[in-house]
């Protein structure tokens, strides 16, 4: 009987050369990925819109009361009796904060997917770098990167990650400043009051925090029957059922049930928390931060 | 192994039982392999694993199963023989295989053949040449030696046969066939009872070169024989006995059969400890005693446990006494003529050789014959009378034949069985009144009560017996004056019969009909041999062919091709020439049976033998090896183990979703199966009859509901629906009456009635209904319904054409021909049609003329009364005015047709001659008897 699950890579005992050059090669399959994902996703988005402090015109609006001077269009107010305001589109940088959890569980891949979790999260997390790059962001990996704005952002922020060391340690989030957005990548599989401790720093700051959980189907539907050892890919614990599949109802309802409460939570806090199965496409979980991110903006402002 | 009959062919595999302890405590140690997965949520589920309990180790059952496994492997190894069989070693370079087919062996047959044939497979296994003797068979049969098919071939076909065996000579056989086989296995199989010459016979046999010898003999002999019977004066007595070696008590019933078959006597016979003998007594009237044709043992199927009696039916010996026939040139005037023609066939007939009395009685008591007739013989010299007296008393029966010597003699109170007048009666003679007398039917105690008197016989001369006492009761046979013609006395254990008349044709032709040979044979029957005769007294030297023989089993059978004629009177040995059974012919046998009296069975000795013998008993080959079996169940655990380790393993749920699909289509196909097996009775039931179903019933009665009859014309139909539709309504209007929905009726198939009243208009273009169809409504109409037939043809027929018929009222006749249809009449002024809710004059619909016909009252019109009185209602009405045309509404309520002439008052007066024709329906005659309420009022007084 094949095995559901597989660790995609292995992560502890892996020899370290090995291991760059597998995230080296793994990295530019996943630009190009992540590049095309974003393709798809700009082709079904407008653009981003909204005046604010910026050099390129975005539109006239009548004077108000009270607002400078200085900013009326006088060559346009000319035209008619009314006094006209230019604004111009914003283009204040922002600085977006983006982490995937490469810690070993996230090498678990079962058969009923493609990918790994690892490599939906990296996929989605560098497609993001490509997006906000190009559209002028500042990107930046906690505790990799300070926060910088490039064309390239992806290309820059890959070859950052395929030289770090993948670690199960949650990322230092000391030096979000407020009015960052955060998007973190993570299976979330970790209880979540210990979850909840270490991104709550990102609402004491006043960061947003976009979650996005990579999930494996085959967590959410558990698919085990029979005799069956689990291991856990962090720990190396091991426990074995007589049948699981026995165990399937209670286990569905505690793993739906932490994620109702992560998404309670981040919803109290106005932040974001898309699921994102290995088996669907990443452009939809994208799409969906994307969203949210840019929602966010135009409300917060 | 002692407790099992239970042999291994490699003990030392069972040692590995041993290793089962190990492998239960490898089995407990090592669950079964689990199915590693990773799963990153582990802690989410370690939250659930403490409820869960994990099994670390085997299910115990599991464990049991394997466990099972592995010895049922070690077992099956271990090659186990369930009821094993000793090997017989066949050794040196041949088996001769000696094998009793006596009748001892009979009953366990089967057994001693399937040893025999198991040597002989031992024998086919090493390839040698086999020796097949039988020692009941004949000497001269081919005793090989055989190679093991052709002798297994023989032995199948081999019997045993109802004769002892014949050791000395086949054993001699043997031991020539030996002769040429030096070293050859000899196995006897022996029947177990000794013979004569059994001593010499072992020795001629162990002359030979031997490698070893093989005894088999029955356990313990249990046949029990039948060595004599005796019909004795009282009782009759049977002696069974039984091998010596067996001692304790032991009881069987012997039982007696005529000779159909039928058990007419048993008795039991109880051998006591150590007796080897036992008799039984049947204490049974002589009468039965004398049916007797065989004696057997219940439960002994050999042919030692019949024996055969033929006492009843032996043949007779008869002696003839005459004294003078000397005359043989005229031998029908002999007196013994008649007589030897009539006995000749049935009895074996002694004549003395010398006329002389003194001479020729002796030598007739020497034969010791059942009879002796005397034909006239007068007086007998004084010193043979006494041996004839004594012969007589002793068991004889004289036949004594009158004559002018006996008339004239004087009379003889032994050898008479009546006082008898001096001299002859002559009957009929010329000087004489009386007639030549015929012979009265026989008394009915006699022997020939069952013989219908002759006819055509008449006695003219007779000796007359003095009339005595019990003169009647001697009597056998009467003339028609009552005089006797045939007189019998007892004389002890003998009878002497008298024939009144002469034996040949002079003084009556009674000898010359067959009552006369019907009447000796009776006499004759009734006697009984004196003794047996010695072999040297046989005179003619006749033989009797085998009649019915006894098989070995104890039955008989007929005779078989080996069996001779037997020589009656020889002692002659039971052999396969003449095997034991009844010889002669219908007419008389003579019993040739199988244990002389006296004789005994005893045990056959286990001769010494200069090579060693090995003893062993009758047994089946029931050894069965056990090692496929094991194999195929430790085969079926092993699937078992599989399918359960599957099961732990979980696919079997995971291809649960499969599996309920097929337990799906496996329950889709049963029902198709059902549904096949018992559609045929549903379909059946559908075109068997068409009875209303339950709904179709409680539906049609739950509302009154008016009928109309479906005429197959859609526009008819439509119209009739519409009308009734529009009667109901207005009835529920006016009336307390609400009917329910118009019921169209199928006349030939619907059940009718439920409906008050039918509407049938009559179409023209409509079918002709059948005649069953027909038949029903007139079973309904016959029942209390009423048909309303409507030929709407008031203005079709054309106005004063009074001769031309509509296709409607043709149509409308062809029906009513076929019905029982009251007289009618139009309506009448005080019908009560025309009161039952409205006056009315007549009955428009959307014609108006047609008079409404309907039953013609009985009862007379009185001008007093306003409503003539009558029972029941009208079984049919007619019009023509076309009702349902008039009554029919569309959806909306209006009209559907216009009245002719269109007069709305003319559509009301139809609505209303509908409600009076379902009110008349409905109520009969109380209607009618409403309207006469205040006459009926005025009478009470009130």
């Amino acid at each position: 009987m094949a095995r559901i699950g597989e660790v995609t890579a292995p992560v502890t005992t892996q020899d370290a050369l090995v291991r760059a050059r597998t995230r080296a090669s793994l990295v530019p399959d996943l630009l190009v990925q992540a590049r095309r994902i974003v393709g798809n996703v700009i082709a079904g988005w407008h653009g981003r819109r909204r005046r604010g402090i910026g050099e390129n015109f975005w539109q006239f609006r009548p004077y108000v009361e009270g607002e400078a001077v200085a900013r009326i269009d006088w060559r346009r107010s000319a035209r008619d009796e009314h006094i006209y305001i230019r604004d111009r589109e914003w283009e204040a940088a922002h600085t977006v904060w983006l982490w995937a959890d490469r810690s070993p569980s996230m090498l678990y891949r079962s058969t009923l997917s493609d990918v790994s979790k690892e490599s939906r999260a990296l996929v989605l997390i560098l497609a993001l770098a490509e997006l906000l790059s190009r559209s002028g962001e500042r990107i930046a990996w906690p505790g990799l990167t300070d926060p910088f704005a490039a064309r390239n952002g992806a290309e820059r922020l890959a070859q950052h990650v395929a030289h770090a060391e993948p670690s199960a340690t949650h990322p230092d989030l000391a030096q979000v400043r407020r009015f960052s957005d955060v998007v973190v990548a993570s299976d979330f599989l970790d209880p979540p009051e210990e979850t909840m401790r270490w991104l709550d720093p990102l609402a004491r700051v006043g960061a947003r925090a976009h979650l996005v959980e990579v999930a494996d189907p085959a967590e959410e539907s558990f698919p085990y029957a029979g005799r069956t050892e689990f291991r856990d890919p962090e720990t190396g614990e091991k426990l074995t059922f007589g049948r699981a599949e026995t165990l399937g109802e209670d286990y569905r309802q505690l793993y739906l049930a932490r994620r109702e409460t992560l998404t309670g939570w981040c919803k109290k806090r106005g932040w974001s928390y898309t699921v994102n199965h290995t088996d669907k496409l990443a452009s939809d979980a994208l799409i969906r931060v994307h969203t949210a991110m840019t929602v966010e903006m135009d409300g917060g402002r | 192994m002692n407790f099992l009959p239970l042999s291994f062919g490699a003990p030392m595999v069972l040692w590995g039982l041993i290793a089962l302890p190990v492998i239960w405590w490898l089995l407990r140690l090592t669950p079964p392999r689990p199915q590693q997965e990773t799963f990153p949520p582990l802690r989410i589920l370690a939250r659930i694993a403490r409820r869960e309990e994990t099994p670390h180790k085997s299910p115990w059952w599991l464990t049991l199963l394997r466990l099972l496994l592995a010895a049922l492997v070690i077992l099956a190894l271990a090659d186990p023989v369930f009821n094993p069989r000793e090997r017989i070693a066949v050794g040196g370079r041949g088996l001769a295989l000696v094998l009793d087919n006596s009748w001892a062996a009979a009953p366990d047959w089967e057994r001693r053949v399937a040893t025999a044939a198991r040597l002989i497979n031992d024998a086919r296994a090493q390839a040698v040449p086999v020796v097949l003797a039988l020692t009941a068979e004949s000497p001269a049969q081919d005793v090989g030696p055989f190679d093991a098919e052709t002798a297994l071939e023989r032995l199948n076909a081999a019997e045993p046969r109802p004769v002892p065996t014949d050791r000395p000579a086949i054993y001699g056989r043997v031991a020539q066939a030996l002769a040429e086989m030096p070293g050859a296995s000899l196995a006897l199989l022996t029947d177990g009872l000794a013979a004569e010459g059994d001593e010499e016979a072992f020795q001629s046999l162990f002359q030979s070169e031997l490698s070893n010898v093989l005894w088999v003999g029955p356990g313990a002999l249990s046949a029990i024989a039948l060595s004599d019977s005796a019909n004795e004066p009282e009782r009759f007595t049977v002696t069974a006995v039984r091998p010596e070696g067996e001692t304790g008590p032991r009881q069987v019933t012997a039982y007696a059969s005529d000779e159909q078959g039928r058990r007419i006597a048993e008795t039991a016979i109880s051998f006591g400890p150590g007796e080897a003998q036992a008799t039984g007594q049947m204490t049974v009237p002589f009468e039965l005693r004398n049916d007797f044709a065989s004696v057997a043992i219940d439960g002994e199927n050999h042919a030692g446990a019949l024996r055969l009696l033929d006492e009843n039916s032996r043949r007779r010996r008869v002696g003839l006494l005459s004294q003078n026939e000397a005359d043989q040139a005229q031998p029908l005037l002999s007196p013994l003529y008649y007589i030897r023609r009539a006995l000749g066939p049935y009895a074996d007939l002694v004549e003395p050789s010398s006329p002389d009395l003194t001479e020729a009685i002796p030598q007739l008591l020497e034969q010791h014959p059942a009879a002796i007739i005397m034909a006239d013989v007068g007086t007998l010299p004084e010193s043979v009378r006494g041996r004839l007296i004594e012969w007589m008393r002793g068991g004889g029966t004289l036949i004594r034949f009158a004559g002018p010597r006996l008339a004239a003699a004087e009379n003889d109170e032994e050898l008479l069985p009546v006082r008898l007048r001096t001299g002859e009666r002559s009957l009929g003679g010329t000087l004489s009144w009386s007639e030549p007398q015929p012979v009265a039917e026989f008394p009915a105690g006699g022997p020939f009560s069952d013989l219908s008197p002759p006819q055509d016989v008449t006695v003219s001369r007779q000796v007359l017996a003095e009339p005595s006492a019990d003169i009647v009761e001697r009597t056998w046979a009467n003339l028609a004056d009552g005089t006797p013609l045939v007189t019998s006395a007892q004389r002890d254990e003998g009878r002497v019969i008298l024939f009144h008349t002469t034996p040949e044709a002079t003084w009556s032709n009674l000898p010359i009909s067959g009552t006369f040979v019907e009447m000796l044979r009776r006499i004759v029957q009734l006697s009984r041999n004196q003794g047996t005769v010695t072999a040297n007294a046989d005179p003619r030297g006749g033989q009797l062919a085998p009649y019915r023989m006894i098989s070995a089993t104890g039955t008989l059978v007929p005779p078989s091709p080996e069996a001779e004629p037997l020589s009656p009177g020889r002692d002659t040995p039971v052999t396969l020439a003449h095997p034991p059974g009844f010889y002669g012919s219908e007419e008389g046998v003579v019993a040739h049976n199988l244990l002389k009296p006296g004789a005994t069975l005893a045990a056959i000795a286990r001769p010494a033998a200069p090579v060693p013998i090995t003893e062993a008993s009758y047994a089946f080959d029931s050894s069965r090896p056990l090692k496929g079996p094991l194999m195929a169940a430790a085969l079926a655990l092993l699937a078992l183990d599989t399918l359960a380790v599957l099961w732990l393993g979980g696919l079997l749920s995971r291809r649960s979703g499969r599996a309920r699909t097929a337990a799906k289509a496996t329950a889709v196909l049963a029902a198709v199966v059902l549904f096949g097996f018992m559609s045929p009775d549903g379909a059946m039931a559908q075109i068997d009859e068409p009875q209303p179903t339950d709904q179709e019933a409680i539906e049609a009665i739950s509302a009154t509901r008016i009928a109309y009859v479906v005429t197959g014309v859609s526009s008819v139909d439509t119209v009739s629906r519409a009308g009734i539709m529009g009667l109901s309504r207005f009835l529920a209007e006016k009336t307390a009456l609400e009917p329910g929905e118009p019921a169209p009726v199928d006349i030939s198939k619907d059940e009718l009635s439920f409906y008050p009243l039918i509407y049938w208009p009559i179409d023209a273009g409509a079918p002709m209904p059948s005649e069953e169809a027909i038949a029903r409504i007139d079973a309904y109409m016959q029942q209390g319904g009423t048909v309303l037939f409507d030929t709407r043809d008031q203005y079709a027929g054309g106005f004063g054409a009074s001769g031309s018929v509509t296709p409607e009222t043709q149509r409308l006749r062809d029906i009513l021909s076929g019905l029982n249809v009251p007289p009618l009449e139009p309506v009448p002024d005080d019908h009560v049609l025309t009161k039952a809710f409205y006056i009315l004059p007549d009955f428009p619909g959307r014609y108006r003329g047609s008079a409404l016909w309907v039953e013609a009252s009985t009862s007379e019109s009185r001008a007093d009364r306003p409503v003539r009185t009558g029972d029941g209602v009208t079984p049919i009405m007619i019009t023509g005015n076309d009702l349902a045309g008039a009554w029919a509404i569309d959806g909306n309520g209006d009209p559907l047709l216009p009245t002719v002439p269109a007069d709305p008052m003319q559509r009301m007066l139809a609505l209303r001659s509908g409600v009076n024709i379902i009110m008349y329906m409905l109520t009969g005659n109380y209607k009618s008897d409403q309207v006469h309420v205040p006459v009926l009022l005025e009478r009470l007084g009130q």
